[in-house]
């Protein structure tokens, strides 16, 4: 076990770092909100915190929290400045911004080492601090999945409008969404640095965005697990198949398109519905049959009465017709 | 002088790219992230059909235009068309498109970056020789001179059949209401093909001829263009045929001017800078009409 786990190192370290980015994406997705200032707030952050640890002579922890508090704070005022925007055009302006962030390190002079980057950024961080981390990361995505709050996140993204009759700050759920990404971005940012001890504007550009797209396209969008799943077949899959060597882009990409047309819930999705069809076809009629944790209509669940009235008939007639 | 020629070159690129882009966004509502990845594998084509056999820029063109609506044709039919016909509401389309535009790209971006190992490729193997012609201190390329008549008459052509054919009407009636327009009896699907190989060959066009410019391009240059295009469309207005054209030189002018004060590492801020800006200033750009709610 030991063993295995030194010769996966790097394999283990990426995974983490890949799936602490997706998570950055993924969280925001959750509530509604198409963002990718989370690879931006991965770029930020990676320089902060090896800035900190060069110039300050910082300890690695404190590096990471220093830089993983300005990031959610970057992300908190970059939510705000455009939270009125939705959809597409939401999802663009970060993409600029990620971008601007890449032009910005290259220019930064001696302070960012420009198209060279920062190197030699070597402290006692190791990979089983990384594990905790991400671990830590993932706990509190998902927690953010369950019970009220769940539902809440759930409502805010299917429908907004429905969300607020119902009493819930739509927009303050969007600003912690920009707030969680940023914080997570930042924090993968930073433990790639340290891990990796370097870092140039090459590792932060279009590459990172289309990585944790990638991650939750293909993993599944609406859940951590979909996160993890995506992360671990993302940076296994190249070591598991060596023979296909360079192609490894070619097949993320073929991935990626065969998720965004059949699979518009990822992997998790797939297995989600493949449960719930063996649960029908066993025609075990529970009185109160139990909703899926996942279910598309969270909004009927929210504004629908208890189990076994007309409310959760309709809910399993909407499932029968999808 | 030379900067206003180079800005007036540059900008007829980003047209006729942006053109394209514009024009499947601005009716049938896909913004198309590989459309810069046809466009280099356009010029990647003619580049692997010029080891063969040295051919004429006009031929280069050709192969470009046709590889370029093909690709844009097969993206369509295999990627974009079933992701619309499966998914339920607008919201998720748009983001699924996106999502399906971006590995479409790679997977492009792949075979070039293999072919290639990664280094810049060129046209030089073509049969045409570019002559530069010198006027006062000043000097231009027919190339660059064919640019720029090629991308302002597409312009003009494409503004002029969206506004005037039949066509172009059932098109923007598509752009401001798919559902009555199917009803009206247009052949939504059919059209969404034609104009999505229209928008390829105008890709493709593009690619060679900024090759040419070039000298050499990198396989990963599409995905920069693809962005600039973007900033182009947004600050004229979607769907605008008179913004994209206002985006498009703006936007070639002010890189220009930086290029030649600076030493250029900030160039790529300023189309970035632009998207940010006009989006939470003026979303619907310089040109578009108040924002018509299309769902």
């Amino acid at each position: 076990m030991i063993v295995y786990f030194q010769t996966h190192e790097v394999l283990v370290q990426g995974t983490c770092i890949a799936l602490v980015l997706a998570l950055s994406i993924q969280v925001p997705m959750r509530m509604g909100v198409f963002s990718f200032a989370g690879a931006g707030c991965y770029g930020i952050s990676a320089y902060l915190s090896a800035i900190l640890v060069l110039e300050r002579g910082f300890s690695p922890f404190a590096a990471i929290a220093t830089s993983v508090v300005t990031t959610a704070a970057v992300g908190l005022v970059l939510g705000v400045i455009i939270q009125r925007l939705t959809g597409l055009y939401l999802a663009m302006v970060t993409f600029a911004f990620d971008l601007i962030i890449g032009v910005l390190v290259i220019n930064g002079g001696n302070r960012t080492g420009g198209s060279t980057g920062l190197f030699g950024v070597i402290t006692n961080f190791t990979t089983w601090h990384m594990l905790v981390l991400a671990a830590a990361a993932v706990t509190c995505a998902a927690v953010s999945e369950l019970g009220r709050a769940g539902r809440r996140v759930e409502a805010v993204r299917e429908d907004p409008e429905l969300a607020s009759s119902m009493g819930i700050n739509v927009s303050r759920y969007r600003l912690v969404a920009f707030t969680a990404s940023g914080a997570l971005g930042g924090l993968a940012g930073a433990m790639t640095v340290m891990i990796r001890t370097t870092i140039a504007p090459r590792d932060i550009g279009f590459n990172l965005i289309v990585l944790g797209l990638t991650i939750i396209v293909v993993g599944g969008t609406r859940s951590w697990k979909g996160a993890v799943l995506g992360a671990v077949i993302i940076t296994w899959l190249p070591s598991a198949l060596t023979s296909i060597g360079e192609w490894n882009t070619l097949v993320y990409g073929v991935m990626t398109v065969i998720a965004s047309i059949f699979l518009p819930r990822g992997l998790y999705g797939l297995w989600l519905s493949g449960v719930r069809w063996w649960q029908r076809h066993r025609r075990a009629p529970a009185p109160a049959p139990a909703l899926p944790d996942d279910a598309p209509d969270a909004t009927s669940r929210l504004a629908l009465a208890s189990p076994g009235s007309p409310g959760a008939a309709a809910i399993e007639l909407g499932e029968g017709v999808k | 002088m030379q900067e206003l020629l180079n800005a007036v070159t540059l900008g007829s690129v980003y047209l006729l790219f942006a053109l394209g882009m514009s024009l499947t966004w601005g009716t049938i509502d896909i913004l198309n992230f590989s459309h810069g990845a046809i466009f280099m594998f356009a010029s990647f084509s003619a580049y692997l059909m010029l080891e063969h056999s040295a051919l004429s820029l006009g031929l280069l063109i050709l192969l470009g235009m046709i590889a370029g609506a093909a690709l844009s044709f097969l993206v369509q039919f295999v990627v974009f068309e079933p992701i619309l016909r499966r998914s339920k509401d607008k919201g998720s389309a748009e983001i699924q498109v996106l999502i399906g535009g971006i590995g479409t790209g790679m997977i492009l971006l792949a075979i070039a970056q293999h072919k290639t190992r990664s280094n810049p490729f060129g046209l030089n193997g073509s049969s045409t020789e570019s002559t530069t012609w010198h006027w006062g201190g000043a000097h231009i390329t027919d190339v660059a001179v064919l640019t720029t008549v090629v991308a302002i008459s597409l312009w003009l052509v494409v503004g002029w059949w969206l506004r005037r054919s039949r066509q172009g009407l059932a098109l923007r009636a598509i752009g401001v209401d798919a559902d009555v327009a199917a009803l009206m009896g247009i052949d939504r699907r059919g059209l969404a093909m034609v104009t999505m190989a229209i928008s390829g060959a105008l890709a493709g066009l593009a690619g060679i001829l900024f090759t040419f410019l070039q000298v050499a391009i990198t396989p990963e240059s599409g995905d920069t263009l693809l962005l600039k295009a973007f900033a182009c469309i947004v600050l004229g207005g979607v769907g605008s045929m008179a913004g994209v054209a206002f985006g498009a030189f703006l936007l070639a002018g002010a890189e220009t001017v930086l290029l030649t004060r600076t030493d250029g590492s900030w160039v790529d801020a300023i189309s970035f800078g632009l998207i940010v800006l006009v989006l939470l200033i003026r979303p619907s750009g310089m040109f578009g009409r108040a924002e018509v709610r299309r769902t």
